[in-house]
């Protein structure tokens, strides 16, 4: 039946929905860049969902954690030969994701009868100078959306959100709020406000609207008692070639602002 | 249909292959050719020429090497780095062939950082010297075949269960020996044997008591001894400055001696 092409393309959709909503619980993720590098925060209860990809590379992701371990192991097998064989100067993200991830991901969607990945990935590359940075984005169809690959002005920050409204939200506070040469304690609290509203635009009640500055401040504080922050930092300025460095949780909480 | 060049695999698992095994499935690592009856004939000749020590003192442990690097009679570089750092507590110090120990360093390297991002962990200090044990072992058919020995010392600091620098050398076929006070590889190492052996046992202090100054000195008058009669060893060049390479492994991590400091040391103490 799937030989017909409509057929086909109404199997393309209802796999869309199906894999829409079971990424749509997903708790978000912000990556914004501050004066000394960029900064990946979230909140999570019951498993990691930020990782060390390559010297100057992270990975951030929500999804299926079976699907996220394949590609993520995948990521860090082609960075490390990469890396091996070349230099890690010569690891390049945009080449990552284009030329490896992004057709597996699209092929794995496509081919209907079999498994898509169920998985939307947010990574970050680390360069000399903040100009090099790069953000970028795979979800589940191979779809790719970067900052950094093209000639338009930079945000400089990437969120990554189970629906598309949580990632709207968080964006439009990001554009207004985020400031590209913050100290890490200030960054910390954007990127964590930043995650509230993502969380507060999912499930029952989901905002529409950015909320209130008193309403972000109360749902962060009700998270922190039940969850830990989890957060990571690729640093520019790190005395080894390795920029990625784990935040433990006392520091974030001590960064936090009452 | 053809695979892409870089597909993934959908059977991959991080548990199964270690990144060696990875290169080697990718053809960027050669695997050394079985060692054969013919070639366990050849009379085997070691040849490591240089020398490079390791002890441990007060503050860690210090590794130290010439920087001679040698083809027969020639000395074909006098820059060499044979202390390497591999992690942030670990080194490797390298006596043989250059070409395989900087490989096999290179591949040390990658393999504990391919370890921590996979499993999200660090590697054990038994596994790392355990993983250098095997591409030791893995290099013997080379040995054999009168090319690419090498022999080295590795040294490391055990955060974990009781935190501790630990100290290994290895023979040029794998077997990894702990050594509780102080390591010496290389062709002018019978000597550098001879002087540890003695300060240790009766010098004003041992050498595990020994502060960082002490311990460069210690390192430094060895060094010279070893060149005195070795010509593969470099000592330390007087007239074009060239002082060995020193490094420490601490609690903090590896700290690169200033060359200054090296000087230093030596004026006072040495020359």
């Amino acid at each position: 039946m799937i030989e017909e092409p409509y057929r086909w393309v109404e199997a393309i959709a209802n796999r869309r929905e199906y894999i829409e909503t079971q990424l749509a619980a997903g708790s978000p993720i912000a990556a914004v860049g501050y004066r000394d590098g960029i900064l990946f925060v979230t909140l999570g209860r019951v498993r990691q969902k930020i990782f060390e990809i390559y010297d100057r590379i992270a990975m951030g992701a929500i999804g299926h954690p079976g699907d996220i371990e394949r590609l993520r192991m995948a990521a860090i097998e082609l960075a490390s030969t990469e890396g091996f064989t070349r230099s890690a100067a010569d690891v390049s993200l945009r080449r990552l994701a284009h030329y490896s991830l992004s057709p597996v991901m699209k092929s794995a969607f496509e081919q209907v009868y079999g498994a898509p990945f169920l998985a939307r990935l947010l990574f970050a590359e680390i360069g000399s100078s903040p100009k090099e940075d790069l953000f970028l984005r795979i979800d589940y169809d191979g779809a790719i959306a970067a900052d950094g690959l093209t000639g338009q002005p930079r945000q400089r920050f990437a969120v990554l959100g189970g629906t598309r409204q949580s990632a709207e939200l968080m964006e439009k506070f990001l554009q207004k709020e985020h400031v590209t040469d913050a100290e890490l304690p200030d960054a910390i609290n954007v990127a964590f406000d930043a995650w509230s509203i993502g969380r507060m635009a999912i499930g029952e009640n989901a905002s529409k609207e950015l909320p209130e500055r008193d309403a972000i401040r109360k749902h962060r504080d009700e998270q922190l008692t039940n969850a830990g922050i989890e957060a990571a930092v690729l640093e520019r300025g790190s005395k080894s070639g390795i920029r990625y460095r784990t935040l433990a949780d006392e520091e974030l909480r001590s960064s936090l602002q009452r | 249909m053809d695979k892409p060049p870089l597909a993934l695999d959908p059977n991959f698992s991080g548990a199964s292959e270690d990144f060696p095994a990875i290169l080697r499935r990718k053809s960027l690592l050669q695997s050394a050719p079985e060692p054969t009856a013919a070639a366990g004939n050849r009379t085997f000749i070691p040849t490591e020429s240089t020398t490079i020590l390791a002890f441990k003192f007060a503050g860690g442990v210090l590794v130290a090497g010439d920087r001679r690097a040698t083809a027969g009679n020639t000395v074909v570089y006098d820059r060499a780095d044979k202390v390497l750092e591999i992690d942030r507590h670990s080194i490797m110090a390298i006596a043989g062939v250059p070409a395989t120990a900087w490989e096999m360093a290179r591949v040390l390297e990658h393999s504990f950082q391919y370890f921590r991002r996979t499993q999200l962990q660090e590697m054990s200090v038994d596994g790392k010297v355990r993983a250098l044990s095997k591409l030791l072992r893995d290099n013997f058919g080379f040995v054999m075949q009168g090319v690419g020995v090498v022999v080295p010392i590795f040294a490391t600091y055990d955060g974990n269960s009781k935190p501790e620098a630990r100290l290994y050398f290895y023979d040029a076929m794998g077997a990894q020996f702990e050594v509780t006070d102080y390591a010496a590889t290389g062709s002018g190492s019978p000597a550098v044997r001879g002087i540890l052996y003695y300060e240790n046992n009766w010098g004003d202090k041992k050498l595990q008591e020994l502060n960082e100054d002490e311990a460069i000195a210690i390192a430094l008058r060895s060094l010279d001894t070893a060149a005195e009669a070795d010509t593969s060893t470099g000592g330390v060049d007087r007239s074009g400055k060239i002082f060995p390479l020193i490094k420490t492994v601490s609690r903090d991590g590896i700290t690169t001696l200033p060359e200054e400091k090296i000087a230093g040391v030596f004026r006072q103490k040495v020359a």
